[in-house]
């Protein structure tokens, strides 16, 4: 996207040029990917000729100007269809555009169109019984899942059909496909990005980011979407970092916790030698590694249920009474939990989410930044149920989202960017987990990585 | 805490307006369990401990 940005202000392409190329990619590819739900062709060519005119008069242009981004179909889009993935709104079309729309298209950002994703974002697989499941495009011959629930987001931008995407993230859902799909993708802290015009799973653990190629890329797309939305009272007023100065390389000085039981020794043994490897490569650029411990974060998992679950269910009450038919299953079992928590219960699990949170708090007030892996495994094909770690059998749900969810809890900005392949050539991601609106710390981390490896500019077969 | 069966979960159901068929209720029932389970459980949280969602009237 950096790139594309600067070619684009510098005449070297035109926004036309550019928006034709990706709508040739989609048509090309999109049959297998299945990454998108609703394409924009029209209206994504009409904004690029625009972009165009505004190139060729001189005028100001914005950070994005003419770069297409691709939407998970969760975001509010005015006059534009928008499913969540599910047959329930398969005709809704929404009179707003989500705030961080309206701010991406401000930014001089072109929507090519809706992205697929897990039906209303309640899965981490990223599967959907109605529009299909996307593809993962590192494995041309088995259908692999893109993980979810932004996994449109996921395979559209890893097979190169869009520069970036919009994500949202409840229990890793931005880094889970970021992971999986090899990607660079951030949750930013709870509060730093606009959630209005958002459809929820839960309105206290939703997070709204960008998914791309880089973390440049990421610092790039984040900044004009974050800050202070009179439409979303949970967005804080603190200032807006300059996420793309904050790029610089140097990591001298810098302390790194790694986060060893739970999370590292959870994890199979190619994803755990690869965030070593990675601790290593930020210790070569001078910053300072040592093992953590979170004490509270075998709480995650019944905190999120208590939280999660009947926050899904008062959203969903009504349709689950009346048109309960049209949801997937797997979707329609899973928010009916939501269903038989009690008050009591769901009280109990924000408490554990102080707990939670005042630990990793505590933890950073000493560190500048966490690693972890972010998913203990690679992606696994559809249809698989379970997955074996260290011996044991374990379920494939619970496992992708086991080192992501936790700081859904806490709301810390945490990213996941590519640090390396397996074996069968699959990606894995490395979880970068800062102070509470320090996105420009975890970003340069980030960035000063990739400046030192390769991984997130390999390309998968159906990219090539 | 006393264990969950599908005439319960049956109940519990009806109370909240659900109408569920017996093979809806027996796939529930085990996720229903696990996660009661999982947070009758815990139960050393410090009494001073405060629920992370708070409101705030400004």
């Amino acid at each position: 996207m950096t790139e594309l940005r600067r070619m684009i202000a510098s005449k070297q392409v035109s926004p036309v040029e550019v928006v034709r190329a990706h709508l040739d990619r989609i048509a090309a590819l999109d049959g297998k990917l299945k990454s998108f739900i609703t394409v924009l062709a029209d209206a994504a060519l009409a904004a690029a000729r625009a972009a165009e005119a505004a190139v060729i008069s001189g005028g100001t242009l914005g950070p994005l100007h003419g770069v297409p981004v691709g939407l998970k179909d969760l975001y509010c889009t005015k006059g534009v269809r928008t499913t969540g993935g599910s047959k329930i709104l398969a005709d809704w079309v929404p009179e707003e555009d989500a705030t961080v729309v309206a701010r991406l298209v401000g930014a001089g950002a072109i929507v090519l169109g809706k992205l697929n994703m897990h039906e209303f974002a309640y899965g981490p697989e990223g599967l959907n019984p109605h529009y299909g499941t996307p593809w993962n495009p590192w494995d041309a011959k088995t259908h692999r899942v893109c993980g979810g629930s932004s996994s449109g987001s996921g395979a559209s931008v890893a097979a190169g059909i869009c520069p970036g995407a919009l994500g949202s993230d409840t229990g890793g859902s931005i880094r889970i496909p970021s992971s999986l799909c090899g990607l660079s993708g951030i949750k930013p802290t709870y509060g730093r990005v606009s959630r209005a015009g958002v459809l929820p799973l839960a309105w206290s653990m939703d997070h709204v980011g960008p998914m791309c190629r880089s973390a440049a890329d990421c610092a790039l797309m984040l900044a004009p979407m974050a800050g202070y939305d009179p439409r979303d009272p949970t967005t804080s007023v603190l200032p807006v970092a300059d996420y793309a100065a904050a790029l610089t390389g140097q990591l001298k000085g810098l302390r790194v916790g790694i986060l060893r039981s739970f999370f590292l020794e959870g994890a199979a043994p190619a994803q755990r030698a690869a965030v070593e490897a990675a601790a290593k490569a930020l210790a070569g650029q001078g910053a300072s590694i040592e093992d953590v411990d979170l004490k509270t974060v075998n709480l995650a998992p019944a905190a999120s249920h208590a939280v999660l679950a009947p926050e899904a269910y008062a959203y969903h009450e009504e349709w689950l009474k009346t048109r309960a038919s049209e949801y997937g299953a797997d979707v329609r079992e899973r928010l009916r939990v939501g269903a038989f928590v009690s008050g009591a219960e769901y009280v109990k699990g924000q408490r554990l989410r102080t707990l939670l949170k005042n630990e990793v708090d505590a933890v950073l007030a000493k560190l500048d930044v966490l690693l972890a892996p972010t998913t203990p495994i690679e992606a696994p094909a559809v249809g698989q149920n379970e997955v074996r770690i260290g011996g044991q059998s374990l379920p494939v749900r619970a496992s992708l989202i086991r080192f992501t969810r936790p700081f859904n809890l806490t709301g810390h900005p945490a990213a996941s960017v590519p640090c390396g392949f397996t074996a069968e050539g699959l990606p894995m991601g490395l979880q970068i987990v800062g102070r509470p609106f320090d996105e420009a710390t975890v970003l340069r981390v980030a960035d000063a990585y990739q400046r030192v490896t390769d991984w997130h500019t390999r390309r998968p077969v159906a990219a090539a | 805490m006393e264990k969950l069966t599908v005439d319960t979960l049956r109940t519990l159901a009806k109370a909240q307006g659900l109408e569920l068929s017996d093979g809806e209720l027996a796939a529930l029932l085990p996720l229903v369990e696990a996660g009661r389970n999982g947070l009758a459980a815990i139960r050393d949280i410090p009494l001073e401990t405060e629920p992370a969602s708070q409101f705030r009237i400004f």
